[in-house]
């Protein structure tokens, strides 16, 4: 017995010699599992360079008799005899000439035959690549705090977003706790914009929406498509609450008003909504947008909300139950009627969103003119005379 | 020893693999070097160099091994394949024993190596002895069945056998469906391949080396769920080799804001593009909200979602536009060849037995996904163990659903009667890949309303999880035996889909 539990292969786990025989026969067994384990991560590692390293040395081998032969044609084996240091080429075949893994030291890509990099070019374990290397674009993936695999880095929008920010770096990478390299960069982005960024820092793409054709932030995209495509949005939640309180009362119709100025009917949901549009809207700025382009993108807007005011609406007949389209049907008249206020009125559920979130935001950018938005803002909010202030805001901005 | 079978006779020669262009023939050929130049630890040793007396200046190796004489490659490769089975089909308490040459027997925990020239097991220390003293120089790890040579005092990776080993361990069996294929297209096709392939190379551009297929998907407002769902299907090696093999044509569909040419786009962008940034999903997006599935209709919002709803949404709309055109129907044998039922259906078989007289009804439905309950059990064992967290094994929870059986009322056509019946669920036919979801949310009834809370019992999972337990045939003691059916139903673990957070947060997704 005594015999047997001392030889444990790894040698990392001992029993004090004044153990026990069963001590000593666990600490054994959990010593050659232990053993066991790293025996077979090393036997992995060890299968793929090996095979790899073999077949950098065919790859090359091939190479040189096929330049030896300079034949027209691609694929026909060139029968000569060709030798290197690792692998010898007769006929067809390739023989290898001892071991691999000493004959032969870099890795040379299977596909495009050029030369893999062996180590990561930055976090850890990096090192230099030689520049006169031309390498394979399959590199050696990057292991840094804050930065992804491929060494790209992320910076959330803006500071003190909490949740959203989090959110942001985790999906990013999820392994690192990405704290380090936020706050300095984030200065930079928000006072320079765009040019200051590194140029591994990765920023907000835009897509096209595909009905109304246009460049939509991708943070926005789903609001936007859940306004231009679904019945989503403030008038879908609106109706579903609708739906919910009605319980199965009909024909109250102005209970699910399409257009924003006759919205918010109970004080209820209306508290409820600046909070929500807060969380929306933090989607919607970039920190490095100013208020100028808005402004220009306001008239667009107006026509494409008339065109899918009544669009919207349509789906949802099919979609719902009947009561839906009686209720959609008495709200058909408020539609019609937008057009005609058309500047004043319909850019406000744009606007407003803009406004009612402005003094929320602790961006520097908000800041600035914080107080003159907000009580614009509220004004917008609370009376009629949100169109004159909505409009007299983005320049303020 | 005994535990060995004879080495089965077999007429036909044994193949070494042909010649590929990349990859030699062998995995390790002559040497004329004294090998003691070419020393390196090899990982079984961990750092002790082994001496070695001096040998020939000429060594055999794999390579002399395998092309010396058809009878040599035979007899060798035919060893190979019955070491092979001892090492993976048989208890592994055969290979683990060895006897010293002095007679001794141990049972190891680490690996032995069997020698492949004749029938010894020998531990690492007595593997030199015998080398020394029979001229045996190849061995194979008891543990992995890998190759080791003792000239190269490594383990070599032989092209030819080491494809043996690997469909031992994959399939449990030596033969492949492939090779079938392969033999079909001998000699007189081949030409015909090559000219084919000679074509496929003068009109298509590889992939670069950089596009792996991981990259992120940007979150366009609370689609996260989708994110998770859509990164599961870009690393499902299925939908993938279906939409990079032309599955989908985004070109010749007609069918206009098509989720399934939306996939396509995408599967190209991640798997032909240099790009490493995020991908921005706007065509699935807008697919997704266009699409009018009623059944799904609530998914369609701007909050959070729950990632399984989405999953089957994509599952059941891409199965629309793939196959039969018929709607999947929940509850019945609906199945097609499209790829999404290729991939994810499966079959359930619930059993009915009639307490007062018997008799026996089948019912099989098709699933898309294995939901388990978590409820009752994360009550029992909480129950059980009132301290600390209450941990579950996911294997707890099918034992749960698929091997306990459970009692229901149902009206029996025999006794044209209520009776009280025992149900059994098994599984009939196990999907590709399987989803498995946990019911991780229930309503409590409170007090006042009803609100829905999140069973935080913590459920480990493997890495791999043998599904033969059950299944129907598992079930029924004729399966039991075969090693290749109990190989068939091992799955590896592909990805997670976790949700985090309280209710109706973000969910985040491991890849393996």
């Amino acid at each position: 017995m005594a015999s047997s539990v001392n030889i444990s292969k790894a040698g990392v786990i001992n029993a004090p010699d004044d153990a026990g025989s069963m001590d000593q026969l666990t600490h054994a067994v959990l010593d050659d599992l232990l053993y066991n384990i790293v025996h077979d991560l090393l036997i992995k590692v060890h299968r793929e360079e090996k095979i790899a390293r073999a077949a950098t040395a065919a790859i090359r081998v091939e190479k040189l008799a096929s330049d030896a032969s300079d034949s027209s044609t691609p694929d026909a084996r060139p029968d000569v005899k060709v030798e290197t240091d690792a692998a010898v080429y007769d006929e067809g075949k390739v023989m290898l000439k001892g071991n691999p893994l000493v004959t032969t030291q870099d890795i040379v890509c299977p596909r495009c035959h050029l030369p893999r990099l062996l180590y990561p070019t930055d976090g850890k374990g990096a090192r230099k690549p030689d520049p006169s290397i031309i390498y394979c674009k399959k590199r050696p993936y990057i292991d840094k705090p804050g930065y992804d695999i491929y060494g790209q880095t992320w910076v959330a929008q803006g500071p003190g977003r909490g949740k959203k920010k989090k959110d942001m770096e985790k999906k990013i990478d999820p392994n690192t706790p990405a704290d380090s390299p936020t706050p300095a960069s984030e200065g930079g982005i928000l006072g320079g914009g765009a040019a200051s960024r590194p140029p591994n820092m990765l920023s907000f793409p835009s897509a096209t929406c595909s009905k109304c054709k246009r460049c939509i932030l991708v943070t926005r995209l789903n609001n936007h498509m859940g306004s231009c495509i679904g019945n989503s949005g403030r008038n879908a939640s609106r109706a579903a609450a609708q739906k919910i309180s009605n319980g199965n009362s009909n024909g109250n119709g102005d209970g699910t008003p399409p257009s924003s100025q006759k919205g918010t009917p109970l004080p209820g949901s209306r508290a409820a909504s600046p909070k929500k549009r807060d969380g929306d809207d933090m989607d919607e700025d970039d920190g490095t947008d100013n208020d100028a382009p808005k402004k220009k993108k306001l008239k667009p807007m107006v026509a494409s909300i008339n065109v899918n005011k009544k669009l919207v609406v349509k789906p949802k007949v099919g979609a719902g139950t009947k009561r839906d389209k009686k209720n959609d049907d008495d709200d058909g008249p408020t539609v019609e009627v937008a057009p005609k206020k058309k500047i004043t009125k319909v850019p406000s559920p744009a606007k407003k969103l803009k406004l009612g979130v402005k003094p929320l935001m602790s961006s520097p950018l908000a800041k600035s003119n914080g107080k003159a938005t907000v009580a614009s803002g509220h004004a917008g909010d609370d009376a009629g005379s949100e169109s004159s202030g909505t409009l007299s805001s983005p320049p303020a901005a | 020893m005994a535990a060995r079978p004879a080495t089965p006779a077999s007429p036909k020669n044994v193949k070494v693999n042909s010649p590929v262009p990349g990859t030699p023939l062998f995995g390790c050929g002559q040497s004329c070097i004294p090998h003691p130049a070419s020393r390196i630890p090899h990982p079984a040793s961990m750092g002790h160099t082994v001496v070695y007396p001096p040998t020939d200046s000429c060594v055999e190796h794999v390579q002399l091994l395998l092309s010396t004489n058809q009878e040599t490659t035979n007899s060798s490769i035919q060893y190979y394949k019955m070491l092979l089975r001892v090492i993976f089909d048989k208890d592994p308490i055969i290979a683990q024993t060895s006897k010293t040459l002095e007679g001794l027997i141990t049972t190891s925990l680490t690996a032995n190596f069997l020698c492949l020239q004749c029938s010894a097991i020998l531990s690492e220390e007595e593997r030199l002895k015998h080398g020394a003293k029979k001229n045996h120089r190849f061995y194979v790890d008891s543990r992995s069945g890998s190759l080791f040579c003792q000239f190269c005092e490594d383990f070599v990776w032989d092209p030819t056998l080491e494809d043996l080993r690997i469909r031992k361990m994959g399939t449990g069996s030596f033969s492949s469906r492939k090779r079938k294929h392969e033999d079909m297209f001998s000699d007189s096709v081949k030409d015909g391949m090559k000219e084919e392939q000679r074509y496929i190379i003068a009109n298509t551009t590889a992939a670069s080396c950089r596009a792996d297929g991981l990259r992120g998907i940007y979150n366009a407002g609370a689609t996260c769920y989708q994110n998770v769902v859509l990164q599961s299907f870009l690393h499902n090696p299925l939908l993938r080799n279906f939409y990079l093999g032309d599955g989908h044509q985004s070109g010749d569909c007609q069918v206009s804001h098509c989720l399934s040419c939306a996939m396509d786009d995408m599967f190209q962008d991640f798997y032909a593009l240099e790009n490493t940034n995020g991908y921005t999903a706007a065509n699935i997006l807008s697919g997704f909200w266009i699409s009018e599935k009623k059944a799904f209709e609530n998914l369609v919002t701007t909050k959070e979602q729950d990632a399984h709803e989405f999953f089957q949404f994509l599952a059941e709309e891409l199965h629309e536009r793939n196959g039969d055109g018929k709607k999947p129907e929940t509850g019945s044998e609906h199945s097609c060849n499209c790829i999404v039922h290729q991939t994810f259906y499966g079959k359930l078989q619930n059993q009915t037995t009639c307490q007062s007289c018997g008799g026996v009804t089948n019912a099989v439905e098709s699933f898309l996904d294995l939901s388990l309950g978590l409820e009752n059990l994360a009550r029992k064992k909480g129950k059980k163990e009132p301290k600390g967290e209450p941990s579950l094994m996911l294997q707890d929870c099918l034992d749960e659903e698929y091997i306990k059986s459970d009692k229901c009322e149902y009206r029996c056509r025999n006794c044209s009667s209520s009776q009280l019946a025992r149900r059994d669920h098994s599984i009939k036919l196990l999907p590709n890949v399987l989803s498995i979801q946990l019911k991780r949310f229930e309503f409590k009834q409170g007090s006042r309303d009803r609100a829905a809370s999140k069973i935080r019992t913590k459920v480990q999972f493997p890495m791999q999880l043998n599904m033969l337990p059950y299944t129907t045939r598992g079930q029924s003691d004729n399966g039991r035996g075969s090693q290749e059916l109990n190989r068939s139903c091992v799955y590896d673990l592909l990805s997670v889909v976790e949700h985090v957070g309280e209710i109706d947060t973000a969910a985040t997704k491991y890849n393996n």
